[in-house]
């Protein structure tokens, strides 16, 4: 009855490589800080679904894979607190958060 | 004929070889669509709410692969945490909910060109390899087996991170706290220091 091997793993890790790019696109295209987050985010699902499908199609007997997926899930939530904090805070600074116009650094 | 492709199809929907690619089509697509749009919407609070299905999918693509727990978590910790965050930011920083504004900056065809430069390559080596793995059938307890691996031979991972969340949680407060406290010229205590010293009689 539940037997996953109709699905193969190439179909999981084509899902996962193309969220993977599409949250590359939107870290790299965005202007909106918050936006980039979202990529970031997407990027981060897209290394967890890997976790999980090796870890089932290579035997599940072991729980790395898990540990690891449910260890990047608790350092994501905290990432995207911090992240946005930053956010806040150089918009209250710079009054946009638009990563093309914050360029103090610039020469 | 008929009879016998109905049979099969009966058989299948039975057995569910049928329903497992159906779902996992599904999902596919309801994490990829909605991504592209996280991606590629004008506005960006719609954007922020096209996260939501597509992390809902990838919740559902755990549960086919019989992670049960993390499915769970999927859509706790991101579906009812880090969406709802991301809204709260959008919605403190206004000027960026109006459609006019340009959404994406000068770079939006090599962005488009180093993604799908990364999907090809990504593409192309794990179709050329041949994994040899095998789906076995799940394990019966997967749920109590990741509590004792976290218990277990993790602990120290799950408490590193444990000390990393607090660490973010008093980061987060200190950083989006802002400088209203530091500028008070009484100090951090407010009226309880600044009066003995006199300090309402200078201005």
């Amino acid at each position: 009855m539940s037997n996953p091997a109709v699905i193969p793993i190439h179909a999981y890790l084509i899902v996962s490589t193309l969220l993977f790019a599409i949250g590359v696109l939107a870290v790299l295209t965005r202007r909106n800080a918050i936006a980039v987050l979202m990529g970031i985010e997407l990027m981060l699902n897209a290394a967890n679904i890997n976790f999980v499908v090796f870890w089932r199609y290579g035997g599940a007997d072991k729980m790395e894979g898990l540990v690891f997926a449910v260890t990047v899930i608790a350092l994501a939530a905290a990432e995207a607190a911090i992240a946005l904090a930053i956010i806040l805070s150089v918009y209250r600074r710079f009054k946009t958060v638009n990563v093309d116009q914050i360029n103090l650094m610039r020469g | 004929m008929i009879a016998s492709l109905w049979q099969a199809v009966w058989h299948s929907f039975l057995s569910g070889s049928f329903w497992y690619p159906l779902a996992f089509v599904c999902f596919a697509l309801g994490t990829l669509i909605p991504a592209a749009l996280v991606a590629l919407s004008r506005n960006i609070v719609h954007a922020a709410l096209w996260l939501l299905p597509c992390l809902v999918s990838v919740a559902g693509l755990y549960l086919l692969l019989g992670a049960e727990l993390l499915a769970a978590i999927q859509i706790l910790v991101y579906c009812g945490g880090i969406v709802v965050l991301i809204l709260f930011a959008i919605m403190l920083t206004h000027g960026v909910g109006d459609p006019d504004v340009r959404v994406h900056n000068q770079q939006l065809l090599w962005g488009v060109v180093a993604a799908m430069g990364v999907a090809g390559l990504i593409l192309r080596l794990l179709t050329q390899e041949a994994w040899q793995v095998a789906a076995s059938p799940p394990p019966a307890d997967v749920t109590g087996r990741l509590a004792d691996a976290l218990m277990g031979p993790y602990l120290l991972a799950f408490e590193v991170v444990s000390v990393i969340l607090l660490a973010a949680l008093i980061g987060a407060i200190v950083i989006a706290r802002g400088e209203s406290p530091a500028q008070e010229p009484q100090g951090p205590f407010g009226h309880a220091q600044g009066r003995p010293a006199g300090s309402e009689g200078k201005e």
